[in-house]
């Protein structure tokens, strides 16, 4: 639907179109408000992306009207605003329903049936194939690259709402939830907490996925609950804690006793959970209890305390196994730290590297007499490089080698951006770093500003992630209100200013040369390199552009020292990397392990296997840029050259598990399909090479492929891969590649028309089996009646009508729904 | 930095470059042409089309925007880099909307330019019509009459109504020349000092004969009859009046060709005798018995004369045969196909080159067109049917022919012929039908103030978004979309005139293809 509305991208405006199209005028549109806007944010021609991400929120879509007043009263030409428009994905030429249904098709979401839900929302809300509003104007459906929730896959945003594990039988209850809800807004999370001292404290974990589950709504009826029971217990807001496949998570912590941690809690159950480690008074104390009995009865359970059923062990073996492995360096005190408590962050030991940097100390730095020598930035980098740190975005460029290079510029204005524009469908770990250690990583960016000697830093982070631009946002006000950040970077004479420039829906853009083109207003289109970014960059400018895990780490660093960073990791991968775990794996979760970490002790140890039943069939790692490696391969140890010698690449992170329910012949369809709707347009051998590729894997999986098929497709994978201009062109045959190294067989049963996994549509039937009772389920729940009810006797699939929606296989009481 | 220089090696060859000068530029300087569509100077390198793709350090780069570096060791006429290119340029033409050439011209076997000599009849320009089928097609009054037409099958006019009639037009011009004062001869290379002598002054000879004079050759045909024509001397006046077919012996008289009438191989004339008189010989002797070609002293086949397919070589040295001596054939136009492809053959021999088949010409082919696109080229020609003449058995007159002509589609490309995307496909020999692909609508602006925009031949360059961007249009052009789909487009659905109104000129004419032209 994304394509419909680009390919018309403009309402006509003034004279009709000279072909006689009709002209598309939308409804009437007050401009005050697009006068308002660019008088707040300049009429300079980089503010076109802000500009039109202001009207956008304000009018829902971008009226032709607004944007032809946009050019008249700005130096922002038509040409910018309609190649800019219509280049991301954010932006909509056309009103839209009420409220916006996003179906997440990260990979994660994908291997767990994100297509179904989509074609299961379209059915239950009547819209068409290459429609995407319904006729009411209720909800309009976008499919949206990954809202980086993989462990909740398959995820449904809609407004603010994210719910998680949807599947197509939940889909009525969700859309009646939504309409129910007032205005599908979740609760702010940015407001300052108290401090606990040394009162009870109960942790809640407010990252994304954890606020997914529900979190929030836990975190305000906690909050309420203990108002209301005037206890003097402290609710506190902490970043992501990791498991999460038990979300949302809460740590009780009482002052001389240990720690009570429970998953899966509701905001339901947040009055017995005050009652059971508080008791209660007054009123609330009775109602308590009487809602605990009633509880209780129902849940028919041993234990008499409903909350007890939440409760996780610390020792619990799978917890264990989650969490032993793990050195937090970039995750450090997770789970238990307030995303925006700056003087915990201080306590902690934030801020010191910085203050070390600058010659400063953290208490009363701004009149400090007796200041200790600064770091010089020479020996800064020096330190960056004697640790091995290299890139955690993608290529692992070595971070000290792009510092020294943009160091060595002779040029007055120099930038550094912390590129969080994480796109990888299937990884979040950018985005939960940003939302659970905004501290940790403006004081990284300001280590690296010093460091090569620029006065400006920009946070890159991309819109789909609005929790953690507005924890940014709330942090830099918090340095700022301290006198730490602006004119004199914690009281030293180094100013230093950071803005944010938020994404506006483009995956070509976590590419340096593309970033830097959207940040200065401009399509995101990459440029050739050399000259690099740190040479020649923003504005022309040396510019260091870093990975936000790159910048989280490098406070550690400098704290402990680079030899003991590299004690961690391999002899050419230092350090520890953060991984998004995700797919068809028991424990999903955000986890850091130090390099060299096998992938058999990840999936297996770590992430407890996959199913139950089911058969660990690979990993794909790296996203669209990695590869899929098959089990035999598991004990190949995460580190750059590993990965890169068996055809992956560690990319920023994203490892998703596959089990045999993968059609690797699909995944490689699935990444292209990504790679060639993200592609920029602008070189022959992406724009046009990997939907060449597509097309031929698209054959394939519909059972139209040749032997000559895949002759051509690797010979063409060989070819985009070397012509390309980018990055993201030259590594997108990489999925494509490595399945047909390791799974060829796959692709060769597809030829011979079966899909072995039993996934792709074209080349499988629904049979059922002589087992089945008649019971009429299947027919009931069939969206297309495909079954026809015949009770007491077996039934029978009709494959005419059936769209392989695999409802009735689902909801099958004895399994007799079998795919052949 | 600007002033020093330094050596760069392309392809093993040393270049001496000034600081900061492209691959590109370096190539040049050494006669290293390297195919770019994407790169206009003033605009400076777009890095878009990744056609003048080079090989640097193991890596395949753009050299337009690649800049030199002292030791720098560049591959540029490697099979590696061509196929490169090769592909670039496949990638591109599996999402081309157009032909380059028209359906009717790749019919012809003669290669003539049909639809130029229809526009021309049209416009009442006779005398280049003339010219355009008198340089194209030996014995242009014999085809008028006898001609099997295979590209009024192909005419796209024929989807909607009839095709245009074009060999009536064909004859038409035939007829004006043959009533005209001043024949048309038509261009000839100068002497080569060559000789050749043909055997048969049928259809196939005289075709050979054609070709071989215009080559600059001395050229003889001999043949047992007392006059030219061969078979087509039986064929009744009513379908070809006598005048015609001595016409046509006339025009080739006035080229130079010789004729020795009565002389019959075998009885007269010998291979050997032949050989020692001129440099080659061709045997376009009609249809014979295996025999009668051994009798020669040459290979024969269950046909006549054994040659080779693609080089018209019998098994004797600098002896060819072309035509029903050789293999089966019942239409005119084939015999004087043949006698041109075995001529060009026979030129080569003489010129001492490798002898190889003519390639045909390249073209992007659309394929069949649907309804609506079919409806976009009636657009802008005459809806009449097809033209009935007044006087039927004099064919259509100077008027009737016009109106006919006006009845072309105009299906082939404005460009063809000057479009960089085509010469380079033709260069690197493109497949370009190696990806299968759903092809795009057919799309065609025609704009009041003469320019033509066709979506589908556009690139992507970036070329015109570039220049409209230097001239400050008021309007200009942009990039609209993403990835597959980008299109290039005025903003505000407005015509593409209205982001062009100072720069058109500028824009059609640095376009590398046939997306922006001029009606």
């Amino acid at each position: 639907m994304r394509d419909a509305t680009k390919s018309e991208p403009y309402p006509s405006v003034g004279q009709g179109h000279p072909d006689g199209r009709t002209p598309n005028v939308g409804p009437v549109v007050d401009l005050r408000y697009a006068e308002e806007l660019v008088e707040r944010t300049g009429s300079s021609p980089h503010s076109v992306i802000p500009i039109l991400q202001g009207l956008q929120d304000h009018y829902g879509y971008l009226p032709g009207e607004a944007l032809l007043k946009v050019c008249e009263s700005t130096e922002i030409t038509p040409s910018a605003v309609a190649g800019v428009s219509s280049f991301y994905d954010m932006f909509r030429h056309k009103p839209v329903g009420e409220s916006i249904v996003r179906v997440c098709s990260g990979t994660a979401c994908h291997v767990t049936g994100a297509e179904r839900v989509e074609a299961a929302l379209r059915r239950h809300l009547h819209i068409p194939d290459g429609g995407d509003t319904d006729a009411n104007g209720l909800f309009t459906i976008e499919k949206v690259a990954c809202l980086g929730c993989c462990t909740l896959a398959p995820v449904v945003k809609v407004n603010e709402l994210t719910f998680g594990h949807v599947n197509q039988e939940k889909i009525p209850a969700l859309l009646r939830e939504v309409q129910e809800s007032v205005d599908g807004e979740a609760p702010a999370t940015e407001d300052p907490c108290d401090p606990a001292g040394g009162r009870p404290v109960i942790n809640v974990g407010l990252g994304s996925c954890c606020m997914a589950k529900g979190s929030d709504q836990l975190f305000v009826a906690l909050q309420k609950d203990v108002e209301e029971s005037k206890l003097d217990v402290v609710i506190k807001r902490v970043g992501c804690v990791g498991i999460c496949h038990r979300t949302p998570m809460i740590e009780v912590k009482v002052p001389g006793r240990e720690s009570a941690f429970y998953a899966g809690i509701k905001a339901a159950e947040s009055r017995s959970l005050i009652h059971r480690h508080f008791g209660a008074k007054g009123i609330f104390h009775r109602a308590a209890r009487l809602w605990n009995k009633a509880v209780d009865g129902l849940l028919l359970e041993e234990s008499a305390d409903p909350t007890e059923l939440f409760r996780v062990h610390p020792k619990e073996p799978t917890v264990s196994a989650f969490l032993d492995y793990q050195i937090h360096i970039a995750t450090e005190h997770f789970g238990r730290a307030d995303p925006l408590d700056l003087d915990e962050y201080v306590a902690d030991g934030g801020f010191s590297a910085l203050a070390r940097c600058l010659g400063r100390s953290l208490d009363g730095a701004s009149s400090n007499r007796d200041e200790s020598p600064a770091v010089p930035p020479e020996e800064i980098i020096t330190i960056i490089q004697r640790s091995g740190l290299r890139g955690r975005g993608g290529a692992g460029f070595a971070t000290a080698s792009k510092w020294k290079l943009a160091a060595a510029q002779t040029s007055a204005q120099k930038f550094v951006i912390c590129n969080g524009d994480e796109g990888d469908p299937g990884a979040f770990m950018d985005r939960m770093l940003l939302e659970s250690f905004p501290f940790r990583i403006i004081e990284g960016l300001a280590i690296a500003a010093i460091a090569i000697g620029a006065h400006d830093g920009i946070f890159y982070i991309r819109h789909e992630y609005p929790l953690a631009v507005r924890r940014v946002r709330a942090a830099i006000k918090l340095c700022q209100q301290r006198g730490w950040l602006g004119e004199k970077l914690m009281g030293a004479d180094y100013p230093l200013k950071i803005t944010i420039k938020e994404g506006a829906g483009a995956f070509v853009c976590g590419e340096e040369t593309a970033l830097i083109a959207s940040i200065e207003g401009s399509r995101g289109m990459p440029r050739l390199r050399p000259p690099f970014p740190a040479q020649n960059g923003l504005w022309q400018k040396p510019t260091v552009i870093n990975n936000v895990e790159t910048l989280a780490m490098v406070p550690w660093i400098l704290r402990h020292g680079p030899v003991k960073f590299a004690t961690y990791g391999t002899s050419a991968s230092k350090g520890t990397k953060v991984f998004a775990l995700a797919g068809n794996v028991q424990r999903g979760g955000l986890i850091e392990i130090p390099m060299g970490t096998t992938i058999r002790q990840i999936v297996e140890d770590i992430g407890g296997g996959v199913a139950p039943g089911r058969k660990f069939k690979a990993v794909q790692i790296g996203g669209p840029s990695g590869g899929c490696l098959p089990a035999r391969l598991a004990d190949t140890p995460v580190d750059f050259e590993s990965l890169r010698d068996v055809g992956a690449i560690m990319g920023s992170g994203g490892l998703v598990v596959l089990d045999d329910t993968a059609c690797m012949v699909d995944i490689a369809r699935y990444f292209l399909q990504f790679t060639q709707n993200q592609s920029c347009g602008k070189c022959t051998f992406c724009r046009v090479g990997t939907r060449r590729l597509l097309d031929i894997l698209e054959a394939i999986c519909a059972g139209k492929g040749r032997a000559a098929d895949l002759v051509e497709l690797e010979k063409l994978c060989r070819q985009v891969g070397a012509g390309s201009l980018c990055g993201l062109g030259k590594t997108a045959p990489n999925p494509v590649l490595t399945t047909l190294r390791y799974f060829r067989d796959e692709y060769e049963a597809h030829l011979q028309g079966r899909c072995p996994a039993g996934k792709c549509p074209a080349l499988i039937r629904y049979h059922i089996r002589d087992n089945c009772t008649g019971c009429t389920i299947c027919a009931q729940r069939c969206p297309v009646d495909a079954i026809p009810s015949t009770p007491y006797q077996r039934h029978v699939v009709n494959m005419e009508k059936c769209t392989r929606c695999d409802s009735c296989r689902r909801v099958c009481p004895s399994n007799a729904v079998e795919i052949v | 930095m600007s002033g020093e220089t330094f050596t760069i090696t392309i392809d093993q060859r040393p270049v001496d470059v000034v600081a900061g000068e492209t691959v590109l530029k370096a190539a040049a300087r050494i006669g290293i042409k390297i195919p770019t569509l994407c790169y206009l100077e003033k605009c400076g390198p777009l890095n878009s089309c990744q056609v003048c793709l080079v090989k640097i350090n193991g890596r395949l780069v753009p050299s337009c925007g690649t800049v030199s570096e002292p030791g720098m060791s560049v591959e540029s006429e490697s099979v590696e880099v061509h196929e490169a290119r090769r592909t670039a340029l496949e990638l591109l033409f599996s999402d081309h909307v157009g032909d380059c050439l028209a359906p009717c011209n790749r019919l012809c076997p003669l290669r003539l330019n049909i639809p130029v000599m229809l526009r021309e009849t049209e416009e009442g320009r006779i005398q280049q019509a003339i010219s355009t089928v008198f340089e194209a097609l030996p014995l242009p009054g014999v085809l008028g009459a006898l001609c099997h037409h295979p590209c009024e099958q192909g005419c796209r006019r024929g989807q909607w109504d009839d095709p245009a009639a074009i060999r009536a037009i064909e004859k038409h011009l035939a007829d004006e020349h043959r009533q005209s004062k001043t024949p048309y001869i038509p261009s000839r290379k100068p002497a080569s000092g060559k000789s050749v002598v043909i055997v048969g002054a049928g259809p196939a000879g005289l075709s050979a004969a054609w070709s071989l004079l215009r080559q600059g050759h001395s050229v003889t045909v001999a043949d047992r009859h007392s006059q030219a024509g061969g078979t087509l001397t039986s064929v009744p006046p009513r379908h070809l009046p006598e005048e015609v077919l001595a016409g046509e012996t006339r025009q080739l008289a006035s080229l130079g060709l010789q004729f020795r009438f009565g002389s019959e191989l075998g009885r007269d004339l010998t291979l050997d005798g032949l050989l020692r008189g001129f440099d080659a010989v061709i045997l376009a002797v009609g249809g014979i018995t295996p025999a009668e070609a051994q009798s020669y002293g040459l290979e024969s086949s269950s046909t006549g004369i054994k040659a080779q397919a693609e080089t018209f070589e019998t098994s004797r040295k600098a002896v060819f045969a072309c035509g029903r001596a050789v293999r089966e054939m019942t239409q005119v136009l084939r015999a004087i196909s043949d006698g041109q492809s075995a001529a060009t053959c026979v030129n080569q021999f003489l010129m001492g080159s490798p002898i190889r088949k003519t390639p045909k010409p390249f073209s992007s082919i659309m394929g069949r067109v649907g309804r609506t696109e079919l409806k976009l080229f009636l657009r802008s020609t005459s809806t009449s049917s097809s033209t009935t003449p007044c006087n039927p058995s004099a064919g259509l007159d100077r008027r009737e022919a016009s109106l006919e002509s006006s009845r072309c589609l105009h299906c082939d490309c404005r460009s063809s012929g000057s479009c960089a995307l085509q010469t380079y496909a033709q260069t690197y020999g493109v497949d370009a039908s190696r990806f299968r692909s759903q092809r795009r609508n057919f799309e065609q602006q025609v704009q009041p103030g003469g320019v033509i925009f066709e979506p589908g031949k556009c690139i992507l360059c970036g070329i015109c978004v570039k220049l409209t961007e230097i001239a400050r249009e008021p309007l200009g052009l942009a990039f609209i979309g993403r990835g597959f789909n980008v299109r290039v487009s005025a903003p505000f659905n407005r015509s593409i005139e209205d982001g062009l109104r100072q720069t058109a000129e500028e824009c059609v004419k640095h376009c590398p293809t046939g997306a922006l032209s001029w009606k």
